[in-house]
């Protein structure tokens, strides 16, 4: 009855073939599932004098088809992926802040300036200067509105980050059950191919959110790590991931992962690939320097704008005020490490002020104790560490910034995270609205003597100090390329300075730095006996010789402001060039990235699938070669039902 | 029994990598239209950050061009306007110079000098008006360096008559800019040694002689300066005024010579430069019918003609500008009571007009350099700012030949893809199973 039997167990294996490609056709848009496949042995003969005689076929096992290798690259190019893309997404909102033409924040710095150039046509036109103060508060208002939507992008990815290491925890505890259930399946001696598929499966959507490695166990779980070696998952235990501040701050900036209560701060650099990641590299870098860019403009140019404004008189012949809301200087500026981060046990703290302006660095700095006094201040920007020792010099001066140490003795180990840029743009104001209280008119005039038989001309006299007190001075030129000055003791004033036409001549002998009184600038060539005064506005104004009201010396000083070296070395007017093209690049680059890594995954996940994937034709073929075996094996028991019938019927005659 | 072969297709990842590549093509195709429709090349600066740069920084540029130019616009009509302001001066101190000369004419009585010397008031007025003028803006045209909101002031009843309310000097043009005001202090006011303004006036003479003087010349420019340098410290007069007085005249001794003895009275007292000490009496002989050469007086000289007599004065003062000589011309024409007095009025007065109109013109002529100067700027700065457009426009903007032809290749490939899938997708190995 052999035939029979080898019909029946042939008949049950083709069946459970079909079930399989029915599975598979089933499972076809199924996300992680893997291809399966009957793997079929022939059942062992029996020996007889005649040789083994065959006894059928069996399904031997289900197969699972994949590739661990290409699974694992997948996995990995799909996390680098999902990191990219979403810095890069986030960059496109961070540059869509700033955009450029005649309605970014750079034109409406430039107009403000260059309204100056209408209250100097007209100082005593009210409707020029209230345009000026007009656009110094629209100037104003840009600064803040771009500060408040990098507020809000922050405030975006903060909350998008909490989601994220919620999922991140979800997933990992799906993880542990998945590994729960596999070491109790592992026992059959058959494999669990659909919670295999479901863990690798959950193992991709982990890595979608943060890079992780996967180490198998002989109990069949797998261990999931992460930032290099901090265990998710092991076996079926869970630590959960949270997201904490290493600096005091708003932000939570740094991924940690509690081990027994204990939270252990990861670097956003060990991460690698995920979302979680991205963001946070996103936030720590493009969106701190997208931050202090915007913070440094500002900073720079209010102060500059203020410093300029007070070198001038107004229409009532006051020294000019505030400008801009003056930068200040506080808590947020200045921060000190908070747990879990290793905390600061020294008790000293650090202050900060402007130095100059035109050396600023759109950075955060770190500054790390050696000693009590002495230690290293990192450049976050780009990591160059410059030693300081506070015990030498009080306020250390780095970039533009006075950093003074307070009372109080530092201990090693101490650390602060100085972010000089981070407030400066959120709180800027115009101080004023009175078209009167703009100071236009400079403290200083010049004279020529009306003698003067020469072809000197004023090329230009500015202000350093309102008001100045070395004047009046009278130059008086000994001949073409020397003179005498007034305020030389003792008289009579027998040094002979050295004339060079369009050489500045300081109020001070010698000049100082930064320079004090005013400066000159003097063209042509005089003759001997040409006299050149500089004298105070305000008290010629007094004697009537003047009227301080219709001069616009100022407002020129502050046109000129167009031209200072402040950022990096550029133009105040091409500051906000310099900040688009920077995120700019950020931008670019972050799109390079996700376009590389987008085809990397795509081409690994085509692999990987390749492997595991359903092929709908495969799978009909399949159906077809398997129905016909089952058809060829239902004829098998047909035929022994005959031989089994003409048996009968042989039997019944 | 299932070898993975080289080829083989997962049929989910098939149709996922399909629909992708279909939206990176309509991604690419929107992003193509996007510029197209803008006509920027550079929509966000990371499409080309360097270039976006750029395009800013030719924007700020160009911006920039605009306000020096609005202002250059302002400062050109302000010198136009002090130009043509000194021209007109220059028309009525012509007309000024005319009536002078009718006025010297020996059949006026001195009743009609006087109606003459109304009419020169009028346009000694107008000048004083013209050279107090203001710009659109209300800065005065002539203000120099800096002054009040009326530079000159005057007559004033101490000396100096009229004084500048400002600060000499001029501003220098820069590359894009010219100066707002004109030096009046140049234009309208004199200095005895560069100018040598000085009105002679003679006392009243019998009509049976005469007695005139030509026009005062320096002699010595250092003395001169140093004179007014002294008048001015000890004082705050500009110049000293001298009196001369002759003491004996002898026209008979010798005959055909004149031996002439004159005494000279320096107010306020300055010579010498720093020690006043009375001026000795001065003895010349000349003869009889020719000029009498006055050299008494520190720096100056100038020559007496006709007969003179002991008693006659000669009064001798510098005119601080040219409002001053108006002034004097006025006074001293109205003034005369004779032909002698107007002739030596009319005489001096004519020659320090004179000396007037050549100090505006040359201040007219530097507004003229200075309008010509305004017009090359605006020539340059067009250009620049074409340039600069250039610049700008290359940097950041489509090339739409480019960006057309783009768009339709992209097109064509976004329908290719379109109809290749629908037709894979129709094919199937279940197709064939009935």
């Amino acid at each position: 009855m052999s035939i029979l039997s080898i019909g029946t167990r042939a008949l049950q294996a083709n069946q459970i073939a079909l079930q399989t490609a029915g599975n598979n056709i089933a499972n076809v848009n199924t996300p992680g599932y893997s291809r399966q496949s009957v793997v079929l042995q022939t059942v062992e003969g029996q020996f007889t004098g005649g040789g083994y005689i065959g006894k059928g076929v069996d399904v031997k096992t289900i197969q699972r088809n994949f590739s661990a290798f290409l699974t694992r690259q997948s996995t990995l190019a799909t996390s680098t992926q999902s990191a990219d893309t979403v810095r890069a997404d986030k960059l496109r909102q961070l540059e869509g802040l700033f955009a450029g033409g005649a309605n970014g924040l750079g034109a409406s710095i430039n107009d403000m300036l260059n309204a100056f150039s209408d209250v100097a046509s007209a100082p005593t036109d009210l409707t020029a200067r209230t345009v000026a103060l007009t656009r110094v508060d629209e100037t104003a208002a840009r600064m803040r509105s771009a500060s408040q939507q990098l507020e809000d992008l922050q405030t975006g990815i903060s909350q998008e980050l909490s989601q994220k290491v919620n999922n991140i925890n979800s997933i990992a505890q799906n993880i542990a059950n998945v590994n729960s259930e596999i070491a109790r399946a592992s026992g059959s001696g058959q494999s669990p191919n659909d919670l295999l598929d479901r863990r690798d499966q959950l193992v991709r959507d982990l890595n979608q959110f943060v890079q992780t490695t996967s180490i198998p166990a002989d109990d069949g779980t797998v261990g999931i790590f992460i930032g290099g070696s901090q265990a998710l998952v092991l076996g079926t235990t869970v630590s959960p991931v949270s997201l904490v501040q290493d600096f005091g701050g708003l932000t939570n900036n740094k991924l940690a992962i509690n081990r027994n209560g204990v939270p252990i701060l990861m670097d956003e650099n060990t991460l690698g690939g995920g979302e979680v990641s991205g963001l946070l590299r996103f936030q720590n870098t493009d969106l701190v320097e997208g931050r202090n860019l915007l913070g440094r403009l500002t900073m720079a140019i209010s102060t500059e704008m203020n410093t300029q404004h007070a070198l001038g008189l107004d229409l009532d012949g006051n020294v000019g005020g505030d400008i801009f809301s003056p930068v200040t200087f506080g808590g947020s500026n200045v921060l000190i490490p908070t747990a879990p981060a290793t905390l600061n046990t020294g008790a000293t703290s650090l202050a900060l002020s402007i130095n100059d302006t035109s050396k600023f660095v759109a950075s955060d700095y770190e500054v790390n104790f050696s000693s009590a006094t002495a230690g290293s201040i990192t450049r976050r920007s780009d990591g160059v560490v410059t030693n300081f020792d506070f015990a030498v010099t009080n306020p250390v001066v780095l970039d533009g910034i006075n950093i003074t140490k307070g009372a109080g003795v530092a201990a090693a180990g101490d650390r602060f995270l100085l972010k000089p840029f981070s407030t400066s743009a959120s709180a800027i104001q115009r101080e004023f609205s009175t078209p009167r209280a703009l100071a236009v008119a400079s403290p200083v005039v010049g004279q020529m003597c009306s003698a003067n038989t020469g072809s000197l001309q004023q090329a230009s006299l500015v202000a350093r100090s309102n008001p100045p007190s070395i004047v009046p001075v009278k130059l008086t030129f000994i001949n073409s390329n020397t003179y005498t000055r007034s305020d030389e003791l003792p008289i009579p004033n027998t040094t002979n300075y050295p004339y060079t036409p369009g050489v500045p001549i300081e109020g001070t002998v010698p000049a100082t730095n930064p320079l004090t009184q005013w400066s000159l600038v003097l063209q042509g060539s005089p003759k001997a006996g040409d006299t050149f005064t500089v004298s105070n506005t305000k008290v010629l104004d007094a004697a009537g010789t003047i009227n301080l009201k219709l001069n616009a010396g100022n407002a020129s000083a502050m046109m000129n402001l167009r031209d200072k070296a402040l950022f990096d070395g550029a133009a105040l007017t091409d500051g906000y060039a310099g900040l688009i093209s920077q995120i700019g690049i950020r931008g670019q680059s972050a799109n390079y990235a996700a376009e590389i890594s987008t085809n990397l995954a795509s081409n690994l996940e085509k692999d990987r699938t390749g492997v595991s994937g359903v092929n709908l034709d495969e799978e009909a073929a399949k159906l077809l070669q398997f129905q016909q075996a089952y058809q060829a094996c239902s004829k098998m028991i047909q035929i022994a039902q005959n031989i089994f019938d003409t048996l009968m019927q042989g039997l019944a005659r | 029994m299932s070898t993975p072969s080289f080829a083989r297709l997962g049929t989910a990842n098939t149709y996922d990598s399909a629909r992708n590549h279909l939206m990176e093509r309509q991604a690419a195709l929107s992003n193509l239209q996007e510029h197209l429709t803008s006509g920027k090349r550079v929509n966000t600066a990371s499409d080309d950050p360097t270039a976006a740069a750029q395009a800013e920084r030719a924007l700020t540029r160009i911006n920039r061009i605009k306000t020096d130019q609005r202002a250059l616009d302002s400062q050109r009509d302000s010198i136009t306007q002090a130009e043509s302001t000194l021209g007109d001066v220059n028309d009525v101190m012509q007309r000024f110079r005319e009536l002078v000369v009718s006025a010297g004419s020996g059949t006026h009585t001195s009743a009609e000098r006087t109606i003459i010397a109304g009419e020169l008031q009028g346009l000694r007025d107008q000048v004083f008006a013209l050279a107090n003028r203001q710009d659109t803006n209300g800065q005065p045209l002539f203000g120099a360096l800096a002054s009040a909101l009326k530079p000159f002031v005057g007559p004033q009843a101490t000396a100096p008559d009229y004084t500048f309310n400002g600060l000499p000097g001029q501003t220098m043009s820069s590359e894009v800019s010219i100066p707002f005001a004109l030096d009046g202090d140049s234009a309208f006011m004199h200095q005895p040694q560069r100018d040598a303004t000085f009105n002679v006036a003679v006392s009243t003479i019998p009509t049976t002689r005469t007695l005139t003087t030509d026009n005062v010349v320096v002699t010595n420019v250092a003395t001169v300066a140093a004179t007014a340098t002294a008048a001015t410290a000890a004082t705050g007069v500009p110049y000293p005024v001298y009196t001369l007085a002759f003491t004996a005249v002898d026209s008979t001794t010798v005959p055909g010579t004149t031996t002439l003895t004159y005494s000279i009275t320096e107010t306020p007292s300055v010579t010498p430069l720093g020690a006043p000490a009375p001026f000795a009496p001065v003895t010349i002989s000349y003869p009889s019918n020719s000029a009498a050469p006055i050299t008494g007086i520190p720096g100056l000289s100038f020559s007496v003609t006709g007969t003179p007599a002991v008693g006659d004065t000669l009064t001798i003062d510098s005119q601080p500008s040219v409002f001053s000589v108006l002034d004097d011309a006025i006074k001293n024409i109205g003034g005369a009571s004779n032909n002698n007095g107007a002739a030596q009025a009319v005489s001096q007065a004519l020659h320090n007009i004179d000396i007037g109109m050549s100090r505006v013109s040359s201040v007219r002529g530097q507004a003229g350099d200075l309008l010509n100067r305004a017009d090359r700027i605006t020539d340059n700065q067009s250009k620049r700012s074409i340039q600069l457009e250039d610049d700008r426009s290359k940097a950041e903007d489509l090339d739409m030949i480019k960006g057309v032809s783009d768009f339709q290749n992209q097109q064509t490939g976004y329908q290719a893809a379109l109809q290749s899938y629908a037709q894979v997708q129709k094919l199937s190995l279940f197709n064939y199973i009935s």
